[in-house]
């Protein structure tokens, strides 16, 4: 399995993000079964992440950016733009080691917010971009 | 990548330099090179001088050990851009990690990415993985991935940048005499590799992985896949007939093509 979605969850997230530009509304009960049906149990954490607000684009001069996911424990979790990678044990077991899973909630977390346009945004300096990345910077709230 | 090397393996061949190759018109994949740690090194070394040369790029070359010498075959090396090739000499994945992850700030980023050795930085790292955690390597490979990418849009909007930024990585998939009994399998560390650097020919880059057959002092390069856990040949479209290589010295290399 490669570093991005297979086909069907691609159209699942492009459908969302339709549905939402015309209803501007969390999606409903078939959409969520769906997600459910496609991402597991995660679907519905990822949405209630989702409706936290914990999803932040971080955005540097240089023209780098990067999510960060505020996970329930307080953790931050940075994943990155152009492929599926997350830093929490659950990502490294379920889906790079077991192959369980498409993404873990984090993750999924991400790609809802960017579908429905549900992200908020943080500007900070290259140099603070380049400890994000590595993964030197992690808050806790 | 991969014709890149091709173009090494055919400029050194039968122990003469020859300058009449012609280069391929797209050179665009990513690369995953296995096997001996002394002649990956060499060959990744000649890959990016040819890359710098020939193609005009711009190298960075991470390495954990200073070299000591260069290729005996670098009299080729004459009119060699080595200033295009800047060696970077890093000793734990954690320094890798962050210079890697800095190179968004660089004002004239590199188009050839190439890491030496990754087995031994995600052996020495100092914050040991798990032993059932793949994140360290799955975050230093998603790094390159993402860093990659980014500095291709970088380089595609210059006017005179070459369009994108490829990747190179030597991996001993079998780590003779430093295997700790702890670590992961060398087969899950691959597959986390080919998930980020899609070596094993998904999506539209082409790419592949190069693995050294040995046996006494010849080795032998055959392109390969890496799909599903295990290696494929690559049937009629591979740039690289077997090519027998003779390790006369730590570092020297001669090549001959063998033909099928």
């Amino acid at each position: 399995m490669g570093s991005s979605l297979p086909s069907v969850a691609e159209q699942l997230l492009k459908d969302l993000q339709r549905t939402y530009l015309e209803t501007k509304q969390i999606p409903d009960d078939l959409l969520i079964a769906k997600l459910r049906f496609v991402f597991g149990p995660c679907a519905l954490q990822a949405l209630d992440l989702v409706d936290q607000r914990s999803v932040t684009c971080v955005s540097s001069p240089s023209g780098r950016d990067a999510f960060q996911v505020l996970g329930g424990s307080g953790r931050l979790y940075t994943c990155f733009t152009s492929c599926h990678y997350c830093p929490c044990p659950a990502f490294s077991f379920s889906v790079l080691r077991r192959n369980e899973s498409l993404m873990c909630k984090h993750l999924l977390a991400a790609c809802l917010s960017q579908a429905m346009g549900l992200w908020q945004q943080e500007q900070v300096s290259d140099q603070q971009m380049t400890h994000i990345l590595s993964g030197q910077t992690e808050a806790s709230t | 990548m991969a014709d890149i090397l091709g173009v090494v393996f055919r400029r050194f061949a039968s122990g003469t330099v020859t300058s009449d190759v012609i280069f391929p018109p797209d050179a665009e994949a990513n690369t995953l090179v296995l096997g001996d740690v002394n002649i990956s090194r060499s060959v990744l070394f000649l890959a990016a001088v040819t890359a710098a040369t020939d193609l005009g790029l711009k190298v960075l070359f991470f390495t954990q050990t200073p070299f000591q010498s260069l290729p005996s075959n670098t009299f080729f090396f004459m009119h060699v851009h080595l200033q295009n090739v800047k060696l970077v000499y890093v000793k734990t994945l954690e320094e890798l990690v962050e210079d890697i992850a800095s190179l968004h700030e660089l004002a004239s980023p590199p188009s050839l990415i190439i890491v030496d050795g990754l087995d031994h930085y995600l052996h020495r790292s100092r914050v040991r993985p798990l032993q059932d955690d793949l994140s360290p390597v799955a975050h230093v490979a998603a790094l390159l991935h993402d860093t990659a990418a980014f500095l291709s849009q970088i380089l595609q909007n210059r006017a005179d940048g070459q369009g994108l930024c490829r990747v190179m990585v030597s991996f001993q998939s079998e780590c003779e005499g430093s295997r700790d009994s702890e670590a992961l399998a060398p087969e899950l560390l691959l597959c986390v590799l080919d998930r980020y650097l899609q070596v094993s020919g998904g999506g539209i880059c082409q790419s592949c992985v190069l693995r050294w057959y040995s046996s006494g002092t010849w080795c032998c390069w055959q392109e390969v896949l890496w799909s599903s856990g295990s290696f494929h040949t690559k049937n009629g479209i591979t740039n690289l007939p077997w090519l027998v290589v003779h390790k006369f010295n730590t570092f020297g290399l001669t090549f001959r093509i063998k033909n099928t």
